[in-house]
């Protein structure tokens, strides 16, 4: 992450020098504003979901959740440590349904959970399974062709979820294959 | 659509019913979830301003218009229209970028054009992959996500490839 914002921040420093000096600050300052308008519709969506979460917990229904999951989820992430299973279950159900902001709280407690108990792999794992799109509805951009005045908004389901599914798969293969633990 | 609009409101209902039947305090209960969104944004808030500054940069300085152009050749070569490129490229950096990308696209080529399908799928079956390598990462020591990232950079494109393969058929 480190080389990868070095460089990217380089060239297009280089590039707004030879171009327009001038637009390099508010560039800047524009991307931290979004970081700040972003952070107050997060803290909306997480004040919601937290509490949610935190009645699923209490009420036993996440634990249940686990239990149900723990035989695939143990081999998934390769670790018994219900601590960290418990949100990375609740995580990739969120992500399934397409519930929107909730796989965050709980992807960010899971990753640290798995890293506190050296479990590169399985923080590597969740990433890459987050990362390359688990969710079975393409809402926003079905919503986006409905504006756009499409016929049959919903008709490009079927190649999403191919796409996304043959995507996910190959991350988790790759990352089987190739992240040590 | 109608399901889809219907699953959380019938998700909130089943839990907070269930929870009442095993006598939880609900009011208590939501209460102490939400006290911990206050440090979960403290904590998410360097790594997502350090991200979004990156992403306007990247944007704003025309690099990721300088390297779609360079990648084009290899987009097409992998069955991609040139016309997306753009849209693939942006995904990984930033959501809302994308989403202003994709909604470009379906103004300009039309929504049911293949062109339109296909940035649909893959607007859809892609992530915002440093995004969420900043967030979940974030204030991690030990990261090592390179390897992480470069799995699901390529997996990613190759859905891509794939929508845009099936999109002529689908």
């Amino acid at each position: 992450m480190n080389a990868i914002f070095a460089l990217v921040f380089l060239f297009s420093l280089l590039l707004f020098l030879l171009r327009d000096p001038d637009g390099f600050l508010p560039a800047m300052l524009a991307g931290a504003e979004k970081a700040g308008v972003l952070c107050v519709s997060l803290l909306a969506v997480y004040c919601v979901w937290l509490g949610f979460f935190k009645v699923l917990e209490r009420s036993g229904i996440s634990e249940k959740l686990t239990r149900a999951a723990y035989p695939l989820a143990r081999r998934l992430f390769r670790t018994k440590n219900r601590e960290a299973l418990t949100p990375a279950v609740g995580n990739l159900c969120a992500n399934l349904l397409g519930l929107p902001g909730a796989p965050t709280p709980l992807g960010v407690r899971a990753t640290a959970g798995f890293l506190k108990e050296n479990n590169r792999y399985g923080a590597s794992m969740l990433f890459v399974l987050n990362a390359t799109s688990l969710q079975l509805l393409p809402t926003t951009a079905i919503a986006l062709r409905l504006a756009a005045g499409s016929v049959s908004p919903a008709d490009i389901f079927l190649p999403t979820l191919l796409a996304t599914l043959l995507s996910t798969l190959l991350g988790g293969l790759l990352c089987a294959l190739l992240v040590r633990k | 659509m109608n399901f889809v609009s219907l699953l959380i409101p019938l998700l909130f209902l089943g839990v907070f019913l269930y929870a009442l039947i095993r006598r939880i305090k609900l009011y208590d209960c939501f209460t102490d979830g939400v006290k911990e969104a206050v440090p979960l944004i403290l904590s998410l808030f360097p790594y997502l301003a350090s991200m979004l500054i990156l992403s306007e940069l990247f944007e704003a300085s025309g690099l990721a218009e300088a390297i779609t152009k360079l990648l084009r050749p290899a987009f097409t070569l992998f069955g991609i229209p040139s016309e997306i490129s753009p849209l693939v490229l942006i995904k990984p950096f930033s959501g809302s970028g994308s989403t202003a990308i994709l909604s470009e696209l379906l103004t300009k080529y039309g929504a049911d054009s293949y062109i339109g399908r296909c940035a649909c799928v893959a607007y859809g079956s892609s992530e915002t992959v440093f995004y969420i390598s900043a967030v979940y990462f974030a204030g991690q020591k030990k990261k090592r996500l390179a390897l992480p990232i470069a799995i699901s950079l390529v997996a990613n494109f190759f859905g891509v490839v794939a929508g845009c393969f099936l999109c002529k058929f689908l």
